[in-house]
C-alpha cells in the first residue's frame, strides 16, 4: 500500500474489480428488472456527474462541505496535538484531562448536535465545532500514547547537550510523536467528512449532504448517486492528501497500523 | 494525590456549570442537577424505556453483522494471499468514504425501515474490524509460526493457535472503533428518519421545545455508549488477560 510506484499487476486488478462492478451495475440497470429510480443506468449518473463538474453551484456545495470539514479537522490538529503532547509528558496534564476524555471518549458527540445548534446558531459554526470535537478526541489519545512512547535517552541526551525545556519539546518531543500525531490526523480526517456530511443531511440548506437528501427527496435518484460519488471521491482525496503529507514529514519511521502505512 | 487532581477538573465543571444556572439563561440551557431530576422522571414514567429498546434493536444487530463479518473476513484476508490481493485493495480504496452516504441508496432498496439502518450501520462497523484484523493477522511474528511449524502443528492449528491469539489486542482496538462508530451512525440514521429511538426522541423533543426530554436522551445516549464500551473492555480483560499482565 506504502509503495510510491504500485505495481502494474495490482494496479490491473483494481481497474479490473472496478470495471467488474461497473459492469454488473450496467447489466442490472439495462436488464429491465429494476426500475431506474432504483437502479439508475451508469450513462445518466455520468452525465449528472459532468453536470456536477461543470455547474458552478455545484462545486460552491462541495466547497462548503470541505471548508467546513477542514476547518473543524484543523481546529482539532492544533488544539489536539498541543493537548496530547501535554498529557503525553507531563503527570499533572495527564491526571487533570485523562479522566475528561476516557471518560467521554465512547459518547456519540453527534447528539448533542441539537444543542450545538441552539448555541450556535443553524450555520456552519455548529457544525464545525462538532467536527472538531469528534476529531479532538483520536488526535489527543493517539498523540499522547506517542508522546509517552518518547525513548528516553534521546531526552537524556538533548538535556545533556544544554537543551533547553521548550526546545527539547520542539525539537525533540514533537519529531518522536510525529509517526503517532499523523496517524491520529488519519483516523480523525474520516470522522470529520462522516459528521459534515451527517450534519448536512440533518441540517442545512448547502453543502454536498443537503444535496444527496435533496436529490433523494426530488426523485433524482441518478444525481443522488453522483453527488455520492462525488462523496467518496473527496473522502478517499483527503486521505491520500494526509498520506502524502505524512510522507513527506514523517519520511523516517513508520508504526506497524494501517494509519501509520 | 493523583486521584484527587483526576476527580477536580470534572467535579469543578459540574459545580461551575450548577452555579452558573444561578444567573439569567436561556431555557435551552439546564443545569446538571436538573437534567438528573427528569432523567429520573423519565425513566420512571416508562418514556424513555421504548425509545432505548428501539435503538438498541438497530444498534446491536448492525454492529453484530459488521463487525463479525470484518473480523472474520479480516483474518482471513491477512492470512491467505489470494483473498488479500482480492479484497483489500476495495476495502482500502472505499475506507474513507463516509459509510452514512449510502443510507438513501439503501433506502432505496430495502426500504425506509429498520433495515435500511441496520444495513448502514453493518457496513460502517465492517470496516474498523476488517482493517484492525488484517493488521493483526499480518502482524503475526514469523518465527512463531515457524516454531509452531516446526513442531508439526498443522495449518488449522497454527491458525487457531498462533495467528489469531496474536491479532486478538488489534481486534478488540478495531471493535472498540466499531461500537463507538455504530452509535455515531444510530443516531444519525435516527435523527434522519425514524418515528422512534434515542436519535428521533433527540430531534422530535428539540423542535417541539421539550428540552428537558432532549437532555434525557442525550444522557441516554452518554450512557448508553459508556456501558457498551465498558463491556468491551470488560470482555477484552476476560479474553486477553495474559496481554494485560504483561502490559503492566
Amino acid at each position: 500500500m506504502s509503495a510510491r510506484w504500485p505495481d502494474p499487476a495490482s494496479a490491473l486488478r483494481r481497474v479490473a474489480l472496478i470495471a467488474v462492478g461497473v459492469l454488473a451495475w450496467e447489466t442490472a440497470a439495462r436488464s429491465g428488472l429494476f426500475s431506474p429510480l432504483i437502479v439508475p443506468s451508469i450513462t445518466r449518473i455520468g452525465y449528472q456527474l459532468w453536470l456536477l463538474a461543470t455547474q458552478p453551484e455545484s462545486l460552491v456545495e462541495a466547497w462548503y462541505s470541505v471548508a467546513r470539514g477542514l476547518g473543524g479537522f484543523a481546529l482539532a490538529a492544533v488544539v489536539g496535538v498541543g493537548l496530547g503532547v501535554l498529557m503525553g509528558r507531563s503527570a499533572l496534564a495527564a491526571a487533570c484531562f485523562g479522566p475528561i476524555f476516557s471518560g467521554t471518549y465512547p459518547i456519540p458527540k453527534i447528539a448533542l448536535f441539537p444543542i450545538f445548534i441552539y448555541l450556535f446558531g443553524i450555520g456552519s459554526l455548529s457544525k464545525v465545532l462538532l467536527i472538531f470535537l469528534e476529531c479532538l478526541y483520536p488526535i489527543v489519545i493517539t498523540t499522547q500514547a506517542g508522546g509517552r512512547a518518547v525513548n528516553r535517552v534521546l531526552l537524556w541526551s538533548a538535556a545533556n547537550m544544554g537543551a533547553s525545556r521548550a526546545r527539547i519539546v520542539w525539537k525533540v518531543v514533537v519529531p518522536a510523536t510525529a509517526p503517532f500525531i499523523f496517524a491520529g490526523f488519519r483516523i480523525a480526517l474520516p470522522i470529520a467528512m462522516i459528521v459534515v456530511i451527517i450534519t448536512e443531511m440533518i441540517s442545512s440548506a448547502d453543502g454536498l449532504g443537503y444535496l444527496v437528501m435533496y436529490s433523494l427527496a426530488s426523485f433524482k435518484t441518478d444525481r443522488m448517486l453522483a453527488v455520492v460519488i462525488v462523496i467518496a471521491l473527496v473522502g478517499v482525496a483527503l486521505d491520500r492528501l494526509v498520506v502524502r503529507l505524512r510522507n513527506r514529514l514523517v519520511f523516517w519511521e513508520r508504526l506497524e497500523s494501517y494509519y501509520a502505512e | 494525590m493523583r486521584r484527587w487532581v483526576s476527580l477536580a477538573l470534572p467535579l469543578a465543571t459540574l459545580v461551575i456549570w450548577q452555579v452558573a444556572m444561578r444567573f439569567e439563561h436561556p431555557d435551552f440551557v439546564m443545569g446538571p442537577l436538573e437534567i438528573a431530576r427528569h432523567f429520573g422522571e423519565a425513566l420512571w414514567s416508562g418514556e424513555l424505556l421504548p425509545h432505548i429498546g428501539a435503538s438498541l434493536m438497530r444498534s446491536l444487530p448492525g454492529f453484530i453483522v459488521g463487525s463479525l463479518v470484518g473480523v472474520v473476513l479480516g483474518l482471513l484476508t491477512g492470512i491467505a494471499r489470494s483473498l488479500d490481493q482480492l479484497l483489500s485493495p476495495v476495502v482500502f480504496l472505499t475506507y474513507p468514504v463516509p459509510k452514512i452516504v449510502f443510507l438513501p441508496i439503501v433506502m432505496l432498496w430495502v426500504g425506509i425501515g429498520d433495515v435500511s439502518k441496520i444495513v448502514v450501520i453493518a457496513l460502517a462497523c465492517f470496516y474498523p474490524c476488517f482493517i484492525n484484523a488484517y493488521y493483526g493477522a499480518r502482524g503475526t511474528s514469523t518465527i512463531m509460526v515457524w516454531s509452531g511449524l516446526n513442531m508439526g502443528a498443522r495449518r488449522s492449528q497454527i491458525v487457531r493457535k498462533v495467528v489469531i491469539p496474536s491479532a486478538l489486542p488489534l481486534v478488540f482496538a478495531g471493535l472498540r472503533v466499531s461500537l463507538a462508530l455504530s452509535f455515531i451512525l444510530l443516531f444519525s440514521t435516527e435523527m434522519i428518519n425514524a418515528r422512534s429511538g434515542l436519535g428521533f426522541l433527540i430531534r422530535q423533543s428539540e423542535s417541539s421545545l421539550r428540552f428537558d426530554l432532549m437532555y434525557v436522551a442525550i444522557v441516554a445516549v452518554a450512557a448508553l455508549g459508556c456501558a457498551g464500551d465498558q463491556l468491551l473492555v470488560l470482555m477484552r480483560r476476560r479474553v486477553l488477560a495474559w496481554q494485560e499482565a504483561t502490559a503492566r
